[in-house]
């Protein structure tokens, strides 16, 4: 349920050529960014987050970021350049055995997984982990498996002694799950973090965020909420089990709290520790436009293809947005050119139509309010005048409180009044932001936002912006949209194994759903991450569209 | 400024507007900052008029102006005959345009919350300075206590709490105005204790007149001098006070222009469009220097002592 973008189909340019700079001469290999692994070194992650929990309950990390170098999971994602991304074994044997039509799913795990204390990893653990993430106390983290596993629906987490039948242990090395309904995808949902395996006796949820028992080839050494986070070595952590880890540098620190702007500059000055490192948000807009103009910078900036949906959300339960005939009309006054100018011009995405994104499989392409890029404000004008809103509506846009979104924001606002249509703008703090529009208060018309979906699938793209049961307590269904015929067609697609079956129905859905333009779909975007001078094998596969933090090496 | 001068003869009528305006244009420093600030004035009203000379308004957006990358075609951030000042970057407006209605956001805010801070700090001083005691007491300590509060940071938080309907250009007036009384309400209670042992404060008092009498017919207009200089001289800081909200993305809400949020905003360009940077920039600084010369220049020509023209 990650907010952020991309996703995409192949990563130009980026990896490929290097100058090499600044790097030392004398080694081999520092001429190609796409190095064979070393060892060592230090690597340090520049963020703009002020505190990362590594508790996989609470944690909506994608499989290849901060998390999945702590915490392995029964399966994890193999994600390498210019190739779709895979579901790969983790601590599992492989990706998951179906049974019963694939309402039952058995895992095995390896031989020899140890946590970093030593003593050994079990399934129990696993079922552990994956009870305490329905806790309430534990909430917010990636919650697809809480409404596929059968007899979920009223189940509060193992703190009141419960269990949960339908996740079933019959010895130490084997988990077997039971969902509620056929689904094929689960391999991909068994790589969420929350399939982490979590010792009990070890477990305090108010703490273990900050010292996890790790899996993974890193363990937490220190954490300073807002400061800093510093990875070492996990001396138990045995490579010949892990596949997708190469655990390049022997040090991973994140520094916490870094001002967008300030990290993407300090990476294209490159000097001192900048050169080892890379900047884990969107290069701005500003930067971007810098890293482009100078050659030697542009080789170290990695861009994905187009992937996430960024769109604008109507509040379909509010006022004139109720008549779906004004929401129709407004689908044709998006300036798309400006938006996407505002975003930071076309390495920042392309215009969109649809609701699955590009790259996801069973996506079918279509355009049912075809416009020019930058909108049609006359024919939206002329709808809103039949729909009897010829001049009245003035609606308030929700939107975090900085510059990037802001200019994003203004854009749309300059074209929807071309259409006659007054935009207010609302600026708030970024979590106020979602806090109010995914909680109970409904007192916006519109939401600015962007979605990547979890995992390489439609049902990604669109349950959890469109499922009716979606709305409010902290979901993302924002246009709070509910149609009892799509609600069904989302639960007939979840439950076809077939996945060219599914994915057509999902593409049917698709349709269906901006039948009733609850949202516009204003582009796929594009991201772009800057990375340091030494920063080896640092790309970005065709899903996510986030660099794959497991297999970034540095130049030796 | 004119206007404020225009008035000065009725408050003051021993002085003489004729004197005043002599001494004033003997002040090369007051003449440039008069002329600056009357330019900013009459750009301010204007804005339309001129910006309908110009050709884009400072909400069009001219995306034919940028490049691919979002930043501006051409020399200096896409100056150009079309665009005099270059345009901004990702969204193509007019530069020019926003930092002339730019001109509209600073001047109301910082005038209009100089209103705000003088009528209180007139009110608050004259009344602790003519009826002294607790009343004094009282009022001095409040003023102190607000006097030492941290402005800004309240600002932002009012700024944040507010309601949404609340219009968020009064709301930095009142907040701005609120928090600028207190060095005025000092130098007027100051003037007033000096004031009301004057013979004809205490003839008039004498003569039976009432306190009301005494404060707005005897003390007040014996203060309008030294009230009119220090509302000039603080103009700026309250222009400034706004620019720095709208830096902070707590002044007024996009996409009204404001100085203050282009220069934020121009920050991040530097190094691309410095001169992104550059003309929000010097408006912001030349309207300051110009209150603040103008400011000076009116206190010594209304200064008593220097030219000994009493009260």
């Amino acid at each position: 349920m990650n907010r952020l973008r991309g996703m995409g189909v192949v990563l130009a340019a980026a990896a490929l050529m290097l100058t090499g700079c600044n790097a030392n001469p004398a080694n081999p290999g520092s001429s190609s960014q796409s190095a064979p692994p070393t060892k060592g070194g230090t690597l340090t992650i520049l963020t703009s987050q002020t505190e990362i929990s590594f508790d996989p309950a609470k944690s909506q990390s994608l499989a290849i970021t901060s998390l999945g170098l702590v915490n392995r999971r029964l399966t994890t994602w193999e994600v390498a350049p210019n190739q779709p991304a895979q579901v790969v074994p983790d601590l599992a044997t492989d990706t998951g055995t179906e049974s019963d039509g694939g309402k039952t799913w058995t895992y095995t795990l390896k031989d020899n997984l140890k946590y970093a204390d030593g003593t050994p990893i079990t399934t129990t653990d696993i079922k552990y982990g994956l009870e305490r993430s329905f806790a309430p106390e534990l909430s917010g983290g990636l919650g697809y498996h809480k409404s596929l596993l059968a007899g979920a629906d009223s189940y509060k987490g193992p703190y009141s002694g419960d269990q949960l039948a339908s996740i079933q242990t019959p010895d130490q090395k084997t988990i077997v799950f039971k969902l509620n309904t056929p689904y094929g995808d689960w391999p991909w949902i068994a790589s969420m973090p929350a399939f982490s395996p979590v010792p009990k006796a070890k477990d305090n949820p108010n703490t273990y965020g900050q010292k996890p028992e790790a899996s993974g080839p890193y363990q937490v050494q220190s954490y300073t909420q807002g400061v800093s986070l510093n990875l070492s070595r996990n001396p138990s952590w045995d490579p010949a089990t892990d596949s997708v880890r190469t655990a390049g540098p022997d040090q991973i620190n994140f520094k916490l709290s870094q001002d967008t702007t300030v990290a993407a500059q300090s990476l294209i000055a490159d000097s001192g520790e900048a050169k080892n490192s890379f900047g884990a948000q969107f290069v701005p807009a500003a930067q971007l436009a810098q890293a482009q103009s100078n050659p030697n910078v542009k080789d170290r900036l990695a861009t994905s293809g187009p992937g996430a949906l960024s769109y604008l959300a109507f509040n379909t339960q509010r006022g004139a947005l109720k008549d779906v005939k004004v929401r129709r009309a407004l689908e044709y006054a998006a300036d798309r050119q400006a938006y996407l100018v505002a975003a930071g011009g076309t390495i920042a995405g392309e215009p969109a139509t649809t609701l699955i994104t590009p790259g996801i499989p069973g996506r079918e392409p279509y355009d049912l309010y075809p416009a020019e890029p930058s909108g049609d404000p006359a024919k939206a004008k002329e709808m809103l005048a039949a729909a009897g809103h010829a001049n009245d509506l003035n609606l308030t846009l929700v939107v975090a409180n900085d510059s990037s979104t802001l200019a994003q924001a203004q854009a749309l606002q300059q074209g929807f009044a071309k259409a006659g249509v007054k935009i207010t703008l609302k600026p708030l703090d970024a979590n106020t932001v979602t806090a109010s529009v995914t909680g109970n208060d409904t007192n916006y018309d519109l939401y600015l936002g962007s979605w990547q979906p979890d995992f390489p699938s439609p049902n990604a793209n669109i349950q959890p912006l469109f499922d009716s049961r979606q709305i409010g307590g902290g979901n993302y269904n924002i246009s709070r949209y509910s149609n009892p015929e799509v609600d069904a067609l989302i639960k007939k697609a979840t439950g076809t194994v077939d996945p060219a079956e599914s994915a057509k129905l999902w593409a049917t859905a698709d349709k269906m759903i901006m039948q009733d333009a609850p949202v516009i779909p204003l582009t796929y975007t594009k991201n772009s991450f800057l990375r340091g001078s030494n920063v080896r094998n640092f790309f970005i596969g065709a899903f996510p569209a986030y660099p794959n933090y497991l297999k970034v090496t540095l130049a030796q | 400024m004119a206007s404020v001068i225009a008035t000065e003869p009725a408050l003051e009528p021993s002085s003489g507007a004729r004197q005043v305006a002599r001494r004033l244009s003997a002040d090369r420093g007051a003449v440039f900052g008069l002329v600056v600030v009357l330019v900013f004035v009459l750009a301010a009203v204007f804005a339309p008029l001129i910006t309908a000379i110009s050709g884009y308004g400072p909400y069009e957006y001219d995306l034919a102006a940028l490049d691919d990358t979002g930043a501006p075609r051409g020399f200096g951030g896409g100056i150009s005959r079309e665009h005099w000042f270059g345009v901004e970057p990702l969204t193509g407006r007019d530069l020019f345009a926003v930092v002339i209605y730019g001109a509209r956001t600073s001047l109301l805010v910082g005038v209009a919350a100089t209103v705000v801070s003088v009528v209180l700090g007139v009110l608050i001083g004259i009344v602790a300075g003519y009826f002294g005691g607790w009343a004094d007491r009282v009022l001095s300590r409040a003023t102190d206590v607000v006097f030492g509060f941290p402005g800004l940071i309240f600002m932002i938080a009012v700024g944040a709490i507010i309601p949404p309907w609340f219009p968020k250009s009064l709301l930095i007036i009142v907040v701005i105005g609120f928090f600028g009384w207190p060095a005025i309400a000092r130098v007027v209670r100051g003037q007033t204790l000096v004031l009301k042992q004057r013979n004809y404060v205490v003839a008039s008092l004498a003569a039976g007149a009432s306190a009301t009498h005494l404060l707005f017919r005897q003390i007040l207009p014996n203060l309008a001098a030294t009230i009119i200089v220090f509302a000039t001289i603080s103009i700026p800081g309250k222009i400034g006070a706004e620019a720095a909200l709208s830096f902070l993305g707590v002044g007024v809400p996009p996409p009204t222009p404001a100085w203050g949020r282009s220069i934020g905003e121009a920050i991040n360009w530097v190094q691309t469009d410095p001169m992104f940077l550059f003309f929000p920039g010097a408006a912001l600084f030349l309207v300051t220097l110009a209150f603040n010369l103008a400011g000076d220049g009116l206190r010594d020509a209304l200064d008593p002592r220097s030219e000994g023209a009493g009260r």
